[in-house]
């Protein structure tokens, strides 16, 4: 291997297991963070006739994906899938009402609190009190 | 030619689907920009357009238009290298980088909803979030460039009448 090869090889090395470590240390101190414990929390549905059904549950879930599959085995009524895509799961069917991006125009919007959320619902933390609300909004 | 390469990577794209991030189009985007140079500047026009109309111009796809044309970029300027270590590590960085990448798009969503501050926020908190994501990216871009550097290179270069690499 020539002299300069081999720098560039070494220097993309060096540059790459930096990003790895710096990457893998942002993650961790701003990553999304769960709370252990017993956490009240109520799931909202809101379908696309803009009725709302709204859960109460206590769970110890840390991610929201948890306390979605809590309540759905605990006969509350509520039921959801999705698929896997690129960032996590998405999810497609909510209490039997189906909301595909590319077929039906709508998505299952999740709003915490009331404001716009940030992660997936298997990236999102539980935290106790928290209105976790799944919403069918029309694609603009 | 731009055809058979879009079909190549429109296909290697159907089968990986069930591998959320272990994808081809990356390794296929390098390996044509080194055989066929410039020239693929205009296959990635046409593959983003029927990635577009195939799958729906969303958000996903405004970030397409700079993300591969980054890539053909990078690809060209290192094409004098011949190392698969240091493509497979090219590769592996722009995977690992691609959430970066992708999470521009959500700065001016945050900043048209509420100023600059949001717009920051907004980019970050979805970048972070998908941390996890790009190092496997990172790790399949990584490990499929160092596999497949070889035995494709040999291929590609026997199309283009190319003499084999030292």
């Amino acid at each position: 291997m020539k002299k300069n090869n081999k720098k560039t090889l070494i220097i993309a090395a060096v540059v790459l297991v930096a990003l790895l470590a710096a990457f893998a240390c942002v993650y961790m101190v701003f990553g999304p963070k769960a709370h252990k414990g017993s956490k009240e929390i109520v799931i909202e549905v809101t379908g696309s006739n803009g009725e709302t059904t709204d859960y109460e549950l206590a769970t110890d879930a840390e991610y929201l994906i948890e306390a979605m599959d809590e309540l759905a085995a605990n006969g509350s009524g509520f039921t959801y899938s999705g698929s896997d895509g690129d960032y996590g799961m998405m999810i497609e069917i909510v209490n039997g009402e189906r909301a595909l991006y590319a077929e039906d125009n709508a998505y299952w919007a999740l709003y915490v609190n009331g404001e716009y959320g940030q992660y997936g619902a298997d990236s999102q933390p539980v935290a106790d009190g928290d209105t976790y609300s799944w919403t069918y909004e029309f694609a603009q | 030619m731009i055809g058979i390469m879009v079909a190549v990577i429109e296909v290697s794209k159907f089968i990986l689907s069930g591998m959320p991030n272990i994808e081809l189009t990356s390794f296929w985007l390098i390996m044509f920009t080194l055989t066929f140079g410039w020239k693929v500047a205009l296959l990635v026009p046409v593959l983003i357009l029927l990635e577009g109309t195939l799958y729906g111009m969303h958000i996903w796809w405004i970030m397409y238009l700079y993300a591969w044309p980054l890539l053909v970029l990078i690809a060209w300027i290192f094409r004098r290298n011949t190392s698969p270590v240091l493509w497979a590590i090219i590769s592996g960085t722009f995977g690992l980088c691609f959430g970066a990448l992708c999470s521009i798009p959500y700065f001016f969503i945050g900043l048209s909803s509420g100023g600059l501050s949001a717009g920051f926020r907004s980019m970050v908190t979805w970048w972070i979030a998908g941390i996890p994501w790009d190092l496997i990216h990172c790790a399949g871009n990584f490990v499929l460039m160092l596999v497949l550097y070889h035995p494709i290179s040999k291929v590609m270069r026997r199309v283009r009448n190319l003499p084999p690499e030292n």
